[in-house]
């Protein structure tokens, strides 16, 4: 009977032969017992089986779970290091650029490039001194604005000092109007008289009055003008600010 | 690289029921638990052997009431563990009879959640003779048993596994076994009601 009721524990028997050892086991407390006895030892095994795969599983977890932080070789090391060192880098000017950026102003820009202007470059020990120039030299510069107005004579000096009075007391508006006007006579007139420095300083009235597209032209003509006296004035970071400035 | 899966509950439990992915089930309550379970015993008294003992213990006793469907989800399987694993600790303490320990202590700190784990696992020792017994057995037998009954192989794959000459012989065999580890289990009474209580819970 023993091989039979291994069989029913293994549920290998037929539905009949099934049927047939549950009715000797219903009736045989002998067989009932020794039927117990096969489930225990299934039992023991089960145990046994289930200690075993979590015992071989428990192993590799402890090595997982306490794996130390592995070594990076000084390759890897160095490499990482630069990429630390270069993304800090790259923070950093992002960060710088980003300041700038936000902080900028037209302002700060026009105060970069601006130099007041000297009058004694004007002279040339043979011509009188008119009262735009002495109000000029004076700085006095509303009376300068006020004598352009007034006793009038329209030359490119006497626009010039005018321009560079109304820039001095941040009249924009006025400053590129009579700038645009010496630049305009000395297209009628031979020679040129301050010529250059009428568009550099048109330029920075542009800059300061916000016109960037305009003063961002008339930087470019100073810069392809080989013979422009301010031409190295017009730096590469002097437009970068602009265009920075306009993009906002 | 392996991927790291944590599974919910449910899928968890479904898992160890039908003894799919089981290596995976494990791992995951391993990643999810071991930390936290392994605090508790060595915050209380425990060394680092004691955590990871218990812990095992913890699994097979977690995987075998599932398997019983004696874990009906009343609980997580968080809140499951945690009471299978301070029972387990503070019985295995008892056991040791540590001063450290106090009765009341450990008395106050069993709800009904540990009662009920505390009737579900088997004690320890008692454990541990099972597999001393199945480990009388030679290795072959061991290996027909354990792919049998606790794998669940058919003959036929046995035989891929072992190369016999045929399913008969593999048969015969198993069933050698299988009535020398009965003989040996019937030398050992105490360790027969272990198992009684382990089957019947």
């Amino acid at each position: 009977m023993s091989e039979k009721l291994v069989q029913y524990l293994d549920g290998a028997l037929s539905e009949a032969e099934k049927n047939t050892v549950e009715h000797q086991l219903a009736s045989d407390s002998l067989l009932k017992q020794e039927y117990e006895n096969l489930l225990l030892v299934k039992e023991s095994v089960r145990q046994y089986g289930l200690k075993e795969k979590v015992s071989g599983i428990h192993e590799l977890m402890m090595e997982e779970l306490s794996a130390p932080v592995k070594k990076i070789n000084p390759a890897k090391k160095f490499i990482r290091y630069s990429i630390s060192v270069a993304a800090g880098i790259l923070l950093l000017a992002i960060g710088y650029i980003g300041y700038n950026f936000f902080t900028l102003t037209s302002e700060k820009v026009f105060s970069s490039g601006y130099q007041s202007f000297t009058l004694s470059t004007l002279r040339d020990g043979t011509s009188s001194e008119s009262a735009i120039e002495k109000a000029y030299r004076e700085k006095n510069y509303p009376l300068v604005l006020q004598l352009h107005d007034s006793n009038y004579i329209k030359n490119q000096k006497n626009e010039f000092l005018s321009g560079m009075a109304a820039l001095e007391l941040k009249d924009n508006s006025k400053a590129i109007t009579y700038f645009n006007n010496v630049i305009s006579i000395n297209k009628l007139e031979t020679p040129a008289v301050l010529s250059d420095e009428s568009e550099y300083y048109l330029a920075l009235a542009y800059l300061r009055n916000e016109d960037y597209d305009l003063a961002l032209e008339m930087m470019k003509t100073i810069r392809n003008n080989p013979n422009q006296l301010y031409r190295n004035k017009i730096t590469n970071m002097l437009i970068q600010q602009v265009k920075m400035l306009k993009w906002r | 690289m392996e991927v790291i899966k944590n599974f919910p509950d449910s899928e968890l439990v479904a898992n160890i029921r039908s003894g799919q992915k089981m290596n995976e089930s494990i791992k995951a309550i391993y990643r999810a638990y071991y930390d936290s379970l392994s605090w508790y015993v060595i915050n209380n008294s425990g060394s680092r052997q004691d955590a990871e003992d218990i812990f095992q213990e913890v699994v097979v006793a977690f995987i075998d009431l599932v398997q019983k469907n004696k874990f009906r989800g009343e609980s997580t399987v968080k809140t499951f563990l945690f009471s299978l694993n301070r029972y387990s600790w503070l019985n295995e303490l008892k056991r040791r009879n540590r001063a450290l320990v106090r009765e009341e202590k450990y008395e106050m700190g069993q709800d009904r959640l540990e009662m009920d784990a505390g009737a579900m696992i088997a004690d320890r020792e008692g454990k541990e003779e099972i597999v001393k017994l199945v480990s009388q057995l030679g290795e072959t037998c061991r290996k027909i048993l354990l792919l049998f009954y606790y794998e669940n192989l058919s003959m036929k794959e046995i035989l891929d596994n072992l190369h016999y000459e045929n399913e008969q012989v593999v048969r015969n065999k198993k069933y050698k076994c299988l009535k020398q580890l009965e003989q040996l289990l019937d030398a050992n009474p105490a360790l027969k009601q272990t198992l009684k209580n382990l089957l019947n819970g």
